[in-house]
């Protein structure tokens, strides 16, 4: 009963893939000639202008994400779940979801445009508070660049994220919570001693996500900045795009789509063994 | 057979074909601006549409490939559609009005692969009613143009609208032009009669590639640092943010300048709520008086076009052979019966921005400051088209990042001479060219040089 | 006491992040309604055929029958004309309605589209998905759990990596220009995620219930779709819902293979609008994002509360 599965598996993605893995050893341009090159594309990839400063912003961009995914959310869930009334708690969690809604390329044109944009959100409020002085392309200043990426979605409270962490917390019984209020467990400490522990596998879970959409993605820096300026918001993905598109270098775009599997691989596996779960942590207990 | 996109005067000109060919059908297909991975995809797939409207100059980099019908053969014999003895019965080329810059489209490898349909022209647009209250008039020469910048500057005013994609395109190719006018004849070595008329001295990937081998267009080539030096002095009179939306500040009254091409005529002529009037000039010379690489000729144009019409590999799919292939003939009478004047001037003066590239077909009269600015001579490089793409990113990136003060100088000219050396590294071994031939017509104008100065210094 | 204003502040925090989050889009809805040359000339501000309607550009687009007349190169509105007020005020609503009545014309086929292609990727992704994850869950074998990881391994492989080479596989299997270029790769693609959450859920059904069933005879098929399914409600709700949005989504893949427009999508339609000449009236683009946002509002209004209770089942951890 698994033949469909693994039917549609070995057409659509493990053919590719393998003829992607293959592709990596040639210099191969679209429409054009292929010539076997061996590791060569992986050696130049070492060389490459943009290795250094795309694998820094992506590692930033998995640090800031992770970050994110494991507090706004965590936090809002937290205070929906607080209220007492639970017609309020369901409008909320309602309300909280209209942004998933909006199709991705629209919400990044937004963001681009009327938050970032010149004449946009952040620099007409500037102007009005008389701070012309300190207006700027905030996607093209190479200062401001790299920020205004991640904060585009803030306060980063929309989609399903809320909902994944509420859920964990229904979870936890009333009994939990009296007994740590008895030990004397408040306010933060309690939600850092009781509450985290127990949706440990809800973080671990929107972790091995956020790593693997932060690697794969760069659909943000696509449409926003191309990566620029200069390198400043270059990642490997972009780049591995670039090639293959702009540059006509499938080979070489393979070459650094292989290392970004083998990125993710590492890093989902490194979080399956050192990440504990809150099922594990019971276990554990026990 | 599919063309851009379904503008009512291109509409009627279809219908009429299709009746005169009642065995063809033409459909209409947006083909997204810039999209590489969609032509690149289509292409290879041979199935895109027969006709392409693209940049030309985009489509250099897969000549090579076949993608393209080369239309040399067919501009050279006469358009079947013009009655015997107008302009166009003895050679399809006679029908364009803008001779030189059409035929400077030819592909580097001296093959045209486009109909240049129309002409688009860059210029400098100002605002009059901010001229006339700080009195000030059109620039003279270049200390003049940066005179009246400054004012406009003190006047808290953002003296010049700029992009940062036009800088690195036309900014790049206007001074470059400017600063190599005194040795461009001693240092171009392939003449290519062509391009003669319009483009004297253009400079090809292979000499570009030859002259960096000799020091030229590194740190040790002085005209180089200074045309870079040069844009960076200008920079301070752009906006704080080069990739502003121009047309908003302009219209808005915060940019009193704007260096913007043709179609920009028509977003202007129909705003409602435009509250001044606006006047065009072209950039003015740099005399030598200003910089000593300087000669004080009158300053090049960019010569571009917006609609570059292209016959791609669909169009002989029928029989696989362009030779023998019904509808690739097909396809080319298309393009034909379009250059007949009465239907250029149907589908290229619908929009308020190109000037029709065929004789007997008019343009605007809002245009007619370009058609002036079009009888100038073009600049002798196109900088970001004269390598792969992956040179321009580099380039394109890094000039960006070095006005916006995110470079040094000397890091900024350290990462133009890794890029130009990978750049003509590529191109040399993609092509499988000899550079060395180039070797003798080097040293058969050592004699000129020698009346010449300001050459890259040894190593 | 204390409670209530603790509680007061809890409703203050949330509707002042509500607020931050819903914002982008109050000017979404609001520069739909305005012209391009409004939006030059001031960002804040109201439609100004709502709120004057003296100065009018003529509108030589409206939903037309055949054509549109877009001028290649930026604005729509080609001929400027001054109207009388009485004129202008009859002219204040089709003005308003323009931008909606233009991106309406073109997105309109692409939403069949996508609502065929997204229904029966939905359907098949559920199917293939829960029955992959019952096996995985329910069924002992060797090697179930290589052949698992072997299946999630799938998910971390790069979606541009295989762009190119899945573009031409597709164009030799001879599926470009239909609605199976789409709908199989997405099966194929949305299958991983739906058995990695069909699975959780069925590992978290109580051991005991199987037993008993299978006590009474029941075989695999009558456990799966008597049993386990109709339990399996709201989970189904959530793998649908988060299937949905992928496939609303996904651009790239669907404007490269159907470049025949009959088989074009929402997504892919907004990118080549976005891309095109209308793109520079910002009004028509804004609208065309609320009309593209619509039928996955009217899904949620249905969905939410099984994909809420779907969501909180438990399914969503590792």
């Amino acid at each position: 009963m698994l033949l469909p599965t693994f039917a549609l598996l070995a057409v659509f993605s493990l053919v590719p893939f393998l003829w992607a893995f293959s592709t990596s050893f040639y210099d191969y341009e679209v429409g054009g000639e292929s010539k076997f090159v061996g590791g060569a594309n992986y050696l130049e990839y070492l060389r490459d202008p943009t290795l250094v400063s795309s694998f820094g912003n992506l590692l930033f961009l998995i640090v800031f994400h992770i970050i994110i995914v494991m507090t706004a959310p965590l936090l809002i869930a937290k205070f929906i779940f607080s209220l007492r009334s639970e017609r309020a708690r369901y409008i909320y969690r309602v309300l909280f979801l209209i942004p998933i809604v909006v199709p991705g390329v629209a919400s990044l044109m937004i963001w681009q445009g009327l938050i970032y944009g010149d004449t946009g959100f952040l620099n007409e409020l500037l102007r009005l508070a008389g701070r012309e002085d300190l207006t700027r392309g905030w996607l093209t200043d190479p200062r401001t660049v790299i920020w205004a990426i991640v904060f585009i979605g803030f306060p980063f409270a929309g989609g399903i994220n809320i909902l994944i962490y509420y859920a964990g917390l229904t979870g936890i019984s009333e009994s939990v919570h009296e007994a740590a209020e008895l030990d004397g467990a408040k306010g933060m400490l309690k939600f850092l001693r009781i509450d985290v522990p127990l949706v440990m596998s809800q973080i671990k879970l929107l972790t091995i996500m956020t790593v693997i959409g932060t690697v794969q993605g760069f659909e943000g820096m696509f449409i926003l900045t191309k990566g620029g300026p200069g390198f400043k918001t270059m990642v490997p993905g972009l780049w591995m795009y670039m090639n293959a598109f702009s540059f006509q270098r499938m080979g070489y775009a393979c070459a650094i789509g292989v290392i970004l599997f083998l990125i993710i691989l590492g890093l989902t596996v490194l979080n399956m063994r050192y990440f504990r779960s809150s099922e594990e942590l019971k276990a554990e207990a026990n | 057979m599919d063309v851009g996109s379904p503008l009512k005067g291109m509409a009627t000109v279809a219908s009429e074909f299709e009746k005169l060919y009642p065995d063809t059908r033409i459909e209409f297909t947006e083909a997204p601006v810039g999209q590489r991975e969609y032509l690149v995809t289509q292409l290879a797939a041979e199935q895109a549409p027969e006709i392409l409207n693209v940049n030309v100059e985009d489509v250099w980099q897969d000549v090579q490939k076949g993608w393209y019908v080369p239309l040399d053969s067919y501009l050279e014999q006469p358009n079947p559609f013009i009655p015997k003895g107008e302009l166009g019965s003895k050679q399809w080329w006679d029908q364009f009005k803008y001779q030189a810059i059409s035929r400077g489209k030819a592909a580097p490898d001296k093959k045209m692969y486009c109909i240049t349909y129309d002409m688009v022209e860059t210029g400098i647009f100002y605002n009059k009613n901010i001229f006339k209250r700080l009195g000030l008039e059109e620039p003279k020469d270049w200390p003049d143009f940066l005179a009246i910048q400054q004012k406009l500057k003190d006047a808290h005013l953002i003296p010049l609208l700029v992009g940062k994609e036009s800088i690195a395109d036309w900014g790049m190719d206007v001074t470059f032009d400017q600063l190599y006018g005194e040795i461009i004849a001693g240092i171009d070595l392939t003449e290519d009669a062509n391009r003669a008329a319009s483009m004297p001295h253009y400079l090809d990937w292979d000499e570009i590639a030859f002259l960096f081998n000799k020091g030229f267009f590194t740190k040790r080539d002085p005209r180089f640092v200074e045309t870079f030096r040069l844009l960076k002095a200008w920079r301070s009179y752009w906006p704080k943010n080069l990739s502003t939306e121009m047309m908003k500040m302009f219209v808005s009254q915060q940019g009193a300048m704007m260096w913007d091409g043709s179609w920009a005529v028509n977003r202007l002529t129909r705003d409602p709520d435009l509250a001044f009037e606006w006047g065009v000039f072209y950039l003015p010379a740099i005399p030598k008086s200003f910089n000593r690489y300087a000669d004080g000729h009158p300053q090049n144009v960019i010569g571009g076009s917006g609609t570059q019409l292209e016959v791609t590999n669909s169009a002989y799919d029928d029989t696989h052979d362009p030779k023998t292939s019904v509808k690739l003939k097909r396809a080319i009478a298309l393009l034909q019966y379009m250059t007949l004047p009465k239907n250029t001037t149907l589908v290229v003066n619908e929009v308020l921005a190109f000037l029709p590239n065929i004789v007997g077909a008019e343009p605007h009269k809002e245009l007619l400051p370009f058609h002036n600015i079009l009888q100038r001579r073009t600049a002798p490089t196109k900088w970001l088209y004269t390598f792969d793409l992956r040179f321009n990113e580099i380039y394109r990136r890094m000039l960006d990042l070095y006005l916006n003060n995110g470079l040094s100088e000397s890091e900024f000219l350290d990462w133009m001479e890794t890029n130009l050396r990978t750049a003509s590294e590529t191109v040399v071994k993609r092509k499988g060219i000899d550079l060395s031939a180039l070797e003798s017509k080097w040293a058969a104008k050592a004699k000129l040089r020698e009346t010449m100065t300001g050459f890259p210094s040894e190593k | 006491m204390r409670h209530r204003r603790a509680q007061f502040g809890l409703h203050f925090l949330l509707i002042s992040i509500l607020a931050l989050t819903l914002m982008p889009f109050v000017f979404v809805i609001n520069n739909s309604l305005r012209t391009s040359s409004e939006m030059d000339h001031s960002f804040f501000g109201l439609p100004k055929a709502a709120v004057s309607g003296v100065k009018f550009t003529a509108s030589k687009v409206t939903a037309g029958t055949e054509t549109f007349e877009v001028p290649a190169s930026n604005d729509r509105d080609a001929k400027l004309e001054r109207l009388g007020y009485g004129d202008a005020m009859k002219r204040i609503f089709t003005q308003l309605a323009q931008g909606y009545a233009y991106a309406w014309e073109v997105l309109r086929p692409y939403m069949l589209n996508t609502i065929f292609v997204c229904g029966v990727t939905v359907v098949g992704v559920v199917l293939v998905g829960s029955v992959s994850a019952y096996v995985f869950s329910l069924c002992q074998f060797k090697g179930r759990k290589v052949l698992f990881m072997a299946v999630l391994a799938f998910m971390m492989i790069p979606g541009v990596l295989t762009l190119v080479p899945s573009f031409l596989w597709v164009k030799k299997l001879g599926l470009l220009n239909s609605h199976w270029v789409l709908i199989l790769p997405y099966i194929a693609g949305g299958q991983i995620f739906a058995i990695f959450l069909f699975k959780s859920f069925f590992d978290g059904l109580p051991g005991e219930m199987f037993e008993s069933a299978r006590m009474d005879g029941a075989g695999h098929f009558k456990l799966y779709w008597g049993l386990v399914m109709p339990l399996s409600k709201s989970v189904i709700a959530v793998v649908a819902i988060v299937n949905i949005l992928g496939t609303w989504n996904n651009f790239l893949w669907p404007f490269i293979t159907n470049s025949d427009a009959k088989y074009h999508v929402v997504s892919s339609g907004l990118y080549l609008m976005g891309r095109s000449n209308v793109s520079a009236n910002y009004g028509t683009m804004f609208a065309a994002y609320v009309l593209a946002s619509i039928p996955l509002l009217v899904l949620f209004l249905y969905a939410t509360k099984p994909f809420m209770s779907g969501v909180t089942s438990g399914a969503f951890k590792a």
